[in-house]
């Protein structure tokens, strides 16, 4: 993490006084969170066991790198994945979960989902004795979440974003999934940290992104409104609580000559990542979570638990921000550079 | 009244018996067809039955019930369409709007939840908004003369839209004592959808099948002229038709809110299955024509196919590429079958 690091603009004292209250929620919730893969790798085993992989969807990066890690996890630990992908579609999702609970697997582990929409099933599942745990989705018939910290990314993006803008300016914001947990908490902590500096303004209406065609749609919205805000330096950044969103907005600025306008999302896509090593492109910082690591700490809890072990509510996994300064490391670290 | 009588007993002699049809080689190839697409059905079921655990078991059997439920209802809905328009895949019956119109009277019905009204304001509202989107397309189809395929694209994209606005493509939550009840489990242990889905198509078979208006609904779809110089009133049929599909996505949309609970987006993904389902549904029938009961057996096979592949572990990304040649069989059999009849 060098956030501190990349803050010049901002003076240090009201980064520690900033640290301080926008990281009180963090300093709660990381008492009841443990860190990766504590225990000893190797007395781990799922001999014989078979794991239910339920994922909302596979077509974003991180769905994807949490999915195949969990799939490879179990098989390495010596179980049986049975994974299956609803294509970021809440009917099959439904579906899928009833046929993976007739199969009374030994446990279920549901990758992120609307949680109005698995909450019911995920009960059921508990109801008919198979253990829950989730990967990104806070469920209270979850045994375990394995996430990363919300808070956290939050804190470090809206920190970074303020420190580059310079403490002030016009902020645009994407808010379309609100109703998602992960995204929640990161778009209440960019209000936490913007709250501490008056002349930073989240311009109103906030856009709304959406799924699919995230980024043309991204493109589109960004499109119109650099139209209503012709003037350079009218807006200073552009905010999302994901990197999809961030790429369309990125593409707009860089097709309208926009440049000077930053970008800032989360999840650490390679083809987002690129973008901030590239130093004339817009796009600001982009959060990077882990999310092989995510899946497969989720796999070591289910064998954990089923070994007799008490998981924590919360499993964090560290995200780390990638800016102009850092990204190439953040990318190596990552795998992916 | 007398032209009922007469013509009743005709349409079903033709509809029933293959023995009627003119050219022998067809009857053959169309029994053929048929009792090999059951002998499929029943094949894949074995196949399954042997080689995937937990498939023949009761709680499993009554989730791909109750999971057939809602494509089921879209289904036999778009049976009714392809019963009185024909089955002529371009010019013929077709109504693609069923999908969207299941993802607005759903988020009607879940926005009137979050309102505060009771069930019984909602399931109207819900029904209703079917009623009103079956009646915008008999209106396109009958009033204004535009091919039904168009019609009801237009329509569909219509009403994506305003479920759009309504729902700000984001998830309404629902929860209603009806809802509850409907996502529940029934009798032994299975889903209250799957009893939906056997109920609803006894009425829908009963109407279609079994009464002077659903034989006609087949008159008016295969021969129209004929149909016409017989007095039939032609045009209230095909409209009827439409507004009988548009209630069937009223209907559909108040079961999805009790299974997903609420409302969501993406509903038009449903829509390939149910016009699959629909057409599938023809192979399943002695004549090779639109049947509710083999609409029913339809989506009961494309269920099980579906839930086979998971419980044996196979990708869910087949699933489509398997229900995409499934279409191109069904259609391609039936078409050169008519071809060689004719």
């Amino acid at each position: 993490m060098t956030q501190e690091k990349a803050a010049p603009n901002v003076g240090r004292r009201d980064l520690l006084k900033l640290s301080a209250v926008a990281g009180a929620a963090l300093a709660g919730a990381s008492l009841i969170g443990n860190r990766t893969a504590a225990a000893a790798d190797g007395e781990l085993s799922l001999k014989g066991k078979r794991i239910g992989i339920s994922a909302t969807g596979t077509d974003h990066f991180f769905d994807l790198q949490a999915y195949n890690a969990q799939i490879e996890e179990v098989k390495r630990l010596g179980g049986e994945p049975i994974a299956v992908d609803a294509g970021r579609n809440d009917g099959k999702l439904v579906s899928q979960l009833q046929t993976l609970i007739a199969q009374k697997p030994d446990a279920i582990v549901q990758i992120l989902g609307t949680l109005s929409v698995i909450d019911p099933w995920l009960k059921k599942a508990r109801d008919a004795g198979i253990p829950v745990l989730t990967v990104d989705v806070g469920s209270t018939h979850s045994i375990n979440n394995t996430t990363s910290d919300n808070w956290g990314i939050g804190k470090d993006l809206a920190l970074q974003l303020v420190s580059d803008i310079g403490g002030e300016g016009n902020i645009v914001v994407f808010n379309g999934f609100y109703g998602v947990t992960p995204c929640a908490i990161r778009y209440d902590q960019l209000v936490n940290v913007v709250k501490y500096f008056p002349k930073v303004k989240i311009l109103e209406p906030e856009l709304r992104d959406v799924i699919p065609n995230t980024v043309q749609d991204a493109f589109t919205q960004i499109t119109a409104l650099l139209n209503k805000y012709p003037e350079k330096g009218s807006i200073k950044a552009i905010w999302s609580a994901w990197d999809i969103p961030q790429l369309g907005a990125t593409q707009a600025l860089t097709a309208a000559g926009r440049t000077e306008i930053r970008t800032y999302g989360v999840d650490g896509s390679p083809e987002v990542l690129q973008l901030v090593a590239d130093p004339n492109s817009p796009a600001g910082a982009d959060v990077a979570q882990q999310p092989a690591e995510i899946g497969r700490t989720a796999i070591q809890n289910v064998a954990k638990l089923l070994a007799g072990q008490t998981l924590p509510r919360e499993t964090y996994v560290h995200a780390l921000i990638a800016n102009k300064a850092n990204v190439n490391e953040v990318t190596k670290k990552l795998g992916i550079g | 009244m007398s032209v009922d009588i007469q013509l009743a007993p005709a349409i079903h002699f033709k509809a029933g018996e293959p023995s009627a049809k003119p050219g022998r080689g067809g009857t053959l190839a169309a029994s053929a067809l048929r009792a090999g697409s059951l002998l499929a059905f029943v094949a894949i079921l074995l196949v399954f039955s042997l080689t995937a655990p937990y498939f023949l078991s009761v709680g499993n059997i009554g989730n791909v019930l109750g999971q057939s439920a809602i494509s089921g209802v879209l289904a036999i809905g778009l049976t009714i369409v392809l019963i009185a328009g024909g089955s002529n895949v371009v010019t013929g019956g077709i109504d693609l709007s069923l999908a969207a119109n299941m993802g607005l009277s759903a988020a009607v019905y879940a926005t009137a939840a979050q309102l505060g009204y009771g069930d019984a304001a909602a399931v109207a509202a819900a029904l209703l908004t079917g009623l009103l989107i079956g009646a915008v397309n008999a209106i396109a189809v009958v009033g204004a003369g535009i091919v039904p395929l168009l019609a009801t694209l237009a329509v569909m994209n219509i009403v994506a839209g305003l479920e759009l606005v309504l729902t700000q493509n984001t998830v309404i939550p629902a929860s209603t004592p009806l809802l509850n009840a409907l996502s529940s489990s029934g009798p032994l242990g299975i889903p209250a959808l799957a009893y939906v889905l056997l109920v609803f198509t006894l009425i829908a078979a009963a109407f279609v099948q079994y009464t002077p208006t659903g034989l006609r609904l087949y008159a008016v779809g295969e021969f129209p002229d004929a149909a016409r110089a017989a007095g039939l009133p032609v045009r209230r049929l095909v409209a009827g038709a439409f507004i009988a599909s548009g209630l069937c996505g009223g209907f559909a949309g108040v079961l999805s809110v009790s299974n997903l609970s609420g409302s969501t987006t993406g509903s038009g993904e449903m829509l390939l299955p149910v016009v699959v389902t629909a057409l599938l549904g023809s192979v399943f029938s002695r004549r090779l024509v639109p049947t509710v009961t083999g609409t029913l057996l339809s989506a009961l096979f494309v269920g099980f196919l579906i839930n086979g592949f998971q419980l044996l572990n196979i990708s869910s990304v087949l699933v489509s590429g398997v229900q995409g040649v499934l279409i191109l069989l069904v259609v391609s059999a039936t078409t050169l079958l008519r071809r060689q009849e004719a």
